[in-house]
């Protein structure tokens, strides 16, 4: 290398000046580049007489006019037809043994002439994958890998090229299919992945793709196909979270600074790019929130999918998964089931084996168990589970811990199949409350608050508490039959349509408050006119998609009188009046399903509602973080091994993490300084300037000492102006006043 | 206040004289640096621990690979120049053959000091002609890299190199596979005589294809050498064939025996990729008769038209080349009409 630098000094022609000039001028030079294409051509032919054995000089001079070439091909399509072809030709017969530079130049150069499109992005994936698949190098996959994305993602930026994804997407299922055995397969898990991370694959075929991964014979394949399904929606939020963080441009200060640095054109165009960076960001921040479902949604056929994963990787003796791998498979499909309530009988009494305090990551399993578990699997499947549970894991022998995470488990069954229970079963766990280790006795305390909701009539009688007492004897509980349903509606809407009534209320009263009562009540009146046109027309009024959460940041929604309203209704115990109330409610919230389209805020309202109503209905009114996270849980997401050990990991935090707690938040004490000396110096850091104050403080006191004396001989009168002057002017805000020029 | 006493202490510490004790070595200076290093093997780059004189085919094949690999200049020089000794004696001294020395020594053709490639083709020069036969078609491929090579000076030395092949294996260079259509490329390219130009850039103005950049800027000699050696590669390729008189034991040693010319089926290229129109070998006087006919007449034609016109060198050389083309293709007669 340091040999041909030199050369090139001796040497008044090199290809990087030609290079240049035949840019600049491509009809003048094509007479040099018809040279170094021949050139190129001699290059070609000593390199392939010999790939393996070239010298460092050939491979060198070659590595050179590829690059040239590559560079300029597309000033002369007809001279350099061939090129394409040949580096295509070569990457894939000698990728293996070619020297890793000039191997990652013709890579290189591939993509380049493929942006200068000459060739197009089909053939030049189809040309980079086989290669990804089958290179030895490590060094040579990470470039492809890399290099086939970008592509990817550049050919989709614009405008989603559904005909070169069908083709990849073709090529990767294939890939997979074809030999289910190799490894080769991860590359197809890999690409999938990261580009549904990307949202560049959002349909159905990837993840039938990954599916395909899934059942798999390659351990490795196996285990990121499941991976994927068990993560892979989770890492495209947290991506796209990301995304909308980073790099916020502070458009003041760079308005501030072009008001002060002097004007030139490059300034200008500085500002105007942030400016346009910015508006940027605020489209993307208003724009409708693309519809994506999650990878778990867009299985086609769940139920074969989850009985093959099962039969094929967990209940096949000769499936030699780790039991870490065989973990996440089980997860996938009880995932699976518990989400689509599939029924796959089988799996149930395959779990009776695992559940014992000794099994490995027996939590996980417990996990799985609940999360597989749903109000359409009969309760006879489930009923030896449970008591083999909580003969297993629940004894006064046993372990606080262990017995804290079988109780867990049977709650987390039953609030999914509250008829797996019997009585007698219930009662002995009920007793658990009394434990003296804090886990076991919340966990039993938590299954008695289940029940008290779901089964109370299984539970002794002062076990069941006030409200489901009451309840019982009016009839308003009742006991679920198995496979009973609600009837249809929407969960939670009455909720929305409350709230929104009562919003209506309070904004009425605002402008009553403010002096236009009058126009407030036309509006009613239209309203009461015409109820259809009139709904739209207000959730227009009020913004439309986005800007019904601004007004909610304006004027936070008075939360007491609603719950206070709310509580009583839940706790009511007159029949007749719960009867009026019920019909109500079904007659508003069927008004407010059929005569306006629920806008995405209208649906984060309800959730949060929702949400609130859960809360508030286990907990009274008290906020307790457990269990708002509890009812924060979405349907989706699945049930981990945390949550059933939860409550035994209650002790209290370590000394340094207290310590840490206790700083957070707090400036750096690197030395003893005052906490003004501190912030004066993070200021300092941040390019700040100082206050008035300050500068006052740290003037020079030779400077200020005349004026000082001079105050000592002022006249009566002259200290009186000078007074008068300071009231007149801090009552104005300052010499110029402070009332925006 | 408090630091006082220590800073006095500290201060006073550096007047104390060390007390030296048996057994117990000096104390080390506050500024001692460790110097001392461990390792588990040591390496001596680039050095000969024999005692005895390298025994000559040792020092041979040492100077070989200084003259491919050295980096510098001279060096490449000297051993160039050493190795030229050892051919040129009587009997040649050469360990390791032609065909490697070709090998190693090719790519040097497009060195880029003067001195080396002049030693170089000395080099060449005191190779035996008969062992460079086999080799012909890969010191080819690095003669036509070298023809179209950014560099005037390595173009018009490449010709000399050239020159020496068809000297040696002229019978070789022209019937060797690409040896016929691509040398003659790169000539046209070398001359700016080249018929698809003007077709390529889409270009139809009045100015031929430049030559104001890189083929004749050291002004016509270097032309005039062009043309020259353009002549004795087409004199090469028209060389009528040599009337082999009939020998009825031929017919039988061509099947029974083994043929005794290196790469004897070489136009049935078994091994080596797909050939093109350019790749392909024309290994007899009028396939290649035709093939220029075809492909090079006109643009010949018309560039040695305009070089007689220059006159001097440049017109002298054409007048040979104008001959040349009168012999060798006085007795075509053009495509058979089929």
């Amino acid at each position: 290398m340091k040999r041909k630098v030199a050369a090139l000094e001796k040497v008044d022609a090199d290809l990087v000046s030609l290079q240049y000039k035949i840019r600049r001028d491509p009809k003048s030079y094509a007479q040099e580049f018809y040279d170094q294409y021949l050139a190129y051509d001699a290059q070609k032919q000593i390199f392939l007489s010999a790939p393996t054995t070239a010298s460092a000089e050939d491979v060198k001079n070659f590595h050179d006019l590829v690059d040239m070439i590559a560079h300029v091909a597309d000033c002369y399509p007809e001279m350099s037809g061939q090129f394409a072809e040949d580096l295509k030709a070569l990457i894939t017969q000698h990728h293996a043994t070619l020297d890793p530079e000039l191997r990652e130049k013709v890579v290189g150069s591939l993509a380049l002439i493929k942006r200068k499109e000459i060739i197009d992005s089909t053939s030049l994936l189809t040309t980079l994958f086989p290669i990804l698949v089958s290179t030895p190098s490590k060094s040579l996959r990470a470039l492809l890998f890399q290099r086939i994305l970008s592509d990817l993602r550049e050919a989709n930026s614009k405008s989603i090229n559904h005909r070169l994804n069908r083709t990849i997407q073709t090529v990767l299922h294939n890939l997979i299919t074809s030999d289910k055995t190799s490894p080769k397969a991860i590359w197809a898990v890999k690409l999938t992945r990261e580009l549904w991370k990307r949202q560049i694959w959002t349909d159905a075929k990837p993840v039938d793709v990954m599916k395909e991964a899934c059942l798999a014979d390659n351990e490795k394949v196996v285990v990121g196909g499941v991976r994927f399904f068990l993560g892979g929606d989770k890492e495209r939020e947290e991506l796209e979270d990301d995304d909308s963080d980073a790099e916020n441009v502070d458009i003041k200060r760079v308005a501030h600074q072009v008001g002060i640095n002097k004007k030139s054109k490059k300034r200008e165009k500085v500002y105007k790019k942030a400016v346009e960076k910015v508006k940027r960001q605020e489209k993307k921040k208003h724009a409708p929130h693309p519809l994506n479902f999650s990878a778990l949604h867009l299985l086609h056929d769940p139920q074969g999918f989850a009985e093959q994963l099962f039969q094929k990787h967990l209940q096949n003796t000769k499936a030699k998964l780790t039991l870490e791998h065989k973990l996440l498979v089980l997860q996938l499909v009880t995932r699976l089931v518990g989400l689509h309530k599939l029924t796959v009988i089988s799996l149930y009494s395959w779990f009776a084996k695992y559940l014992t305090p000794k099994q490995a990551s027996v939590t996980s399993f417990l996990a799985s168990l609940a999360q597989g578990t749903h109000n359409l699997v009969p309760p006879d499947a489930l009923e030896p589970l449970i008591v083999k549970i909580a003969n297993e894991f629940v004894s006064e022998a046993a372990a606080s811990e262990v017995a804290a995470a079988g109780i867990n488990a049977i709650r987390e069954i039953c609030a999914r199949q509250p008829l797996a229970m019997n009585e007698t079963l219930l009662q002995d766990l009920v007793q658990y409350r009394k434990s003296k280790d804090k886990g076991v006795m919340m966990a039993a305390k938590g299954l008695l608050s289940l029940y008290r909701e779901v089964g109370a009539d299984l539970l002794k009688k002062r076990d069941r508490g006030k409200d489901a007492t009451i309840g019982l004897r009016t009839g308003e509980i009742k006991n679920r039959k198995f496979g009973e349903e609600d009837a249809g509606g929407i969960e939670g809407l009455e909720l929305l349509a409350k709230w929104k009534e009562e919003e209506k209320k309070r904004k009425r009263d605002a402008k009553e408050a403010n002096g236009e009562g009058k126009e407030g009540e036309d509006s009613e009146e239209e309203e009461e006119d015409d109820g259809w046109e009139v709904a739209s027309l207000e959730s227009s009024d009020s913004g439309g998609w986005i800007n019904v959460s601004d007004d909610e940041d304006e004027a936070p929604p008075p939360k007491k009188p609603r719950t206070d309203s709310e509580a009583p209704e839940l706790v009511d115990a007159d029949k007749e009046n719960s009867e009026e109330d019920a019909a109500a409610a079904l007659q508003r919230m069927t008004e407010l399903a059929t005569t306006s389209i629920l806008t995405p805020a209208d649906l984060a309202k309800l959730q949060e509602l929702r949400l609130q109503a859960k809360v508030d209905g286990a907990m009274g009114n008290r906020s307790n973080k457990h269990v708002k996270a509890l009812a924060a849980r979405h349907d989706d997401d699945g049930l981990t091994a945390e949550q059933i050990e939860l409550p035994s990991k209650l002790r209290k935090t370590t000394k340094e993490e207290r310590v840490a707690m206790a700083k957070e938040g707090k400036p750096e004490r690197g030395e003893h300084k005052s906490t003004q000396a501190i912030r004066r110096s993070k200021k300092d850091a941040e390019g700040k300037s100082t206050t008035n104050k300050e500068k006052a403080r740290k003037k020079n006191f030779l400077m200020t000492i005349g004026k000082a004396k001079a105050k000592n001989k002022r006249s009566l009168t002259e200290t009186r102006r000078v007074l008068k002057g300071h009231i007149d002017r801090s009552k104005r805000g300052g010499k110029r006043g402070n009332i925006g020029c | 206040m408090g630091s006082s006493n220590r800073k006095k202490n500290e201060k006073a510490k550096d007047f104390k004289k060390a007390k030296l004790r048996v057994g117990k070595g000096k104390p080390q200076a506050s500024n001692f640096t460790d110097t001392s290093f461990k390792s588990k093997a040591i390496v001596v780059n680039q050095q000969s621990l024999s005692e005895t004189a390298p025994d000559p085919v040792e020092q041979f094949k040492h100077n070989l690979s200084l003259a491919s690999s050295s980096r510098s200049d001279t060096q490449r020089k000297e051993a160039l120049a050493y190795l030229t000794t050892q051919l040129s004696a009587k009997p040649p001294n050469n360990p390791v053959g032609t065909s490697a020395i070709l090998t190693k020594l090719l790519p040097l053709i497009s060195d880029s000091y003067t001195s080396v490639r002049g030693q170089l083709l000395k080099l060449f020069r005191a190779l035996p002609p008969a062992g460079v036969s086999p080799d012909v078609e890969k010191a080819l491929m690095y003669v036509r890299a070298g023809m179209t090579h950014l560099s005037p000076e390595i173009r018009t030395d490449t010709l000399n190199v050239l020159e020496w092949l068809l000297d040696v294996a002229g019978d070789e260079v022209v019937s060797c596979p690409g040896g016929w259509m691509k040398t003659l490329n790169s000539f046209s390219a070398m001359l700016g005589w080249n018929p698809s130009i003007g077709n390529a850039t889409g270009s139809k103005g009045w100015t031929t294809a430049s030559k104001a950049t890189l083929g004749a800027t050291k002004g016509g000699n270097a032309q005039a050498r062009q043309i020259q050696i353009l002549a004795r590669f087409l004199q090469a390729g028209f060389k009528p064939d040599n009337q082999v008189a009939y020998d009825p034991q031929a017919f039988w040693d061509n099947i029974y025996r083994m043929p005794r010319r290196p790469n004897p089926f070489a136009y049935l290229n078994l091994f080596g990729p797909a050939r093109d129109e350019e790749g392909e070998m024309y290994p007899d006087r009028e396939s290649r008769q035709r093939v220029f006919y075809s492909r090079w007449n006109k643009a010949i034609t018309k560039g040695l038209d305009e070089a007689k016109k220059e006159g001097g060198a440049v017109g002298r050389a054409a007048a040979v080349l104008d001959q040349t083309l009168k012999e060798g293709m006085g007795d075509y007669k053009g495509e058979p009409e089929s």
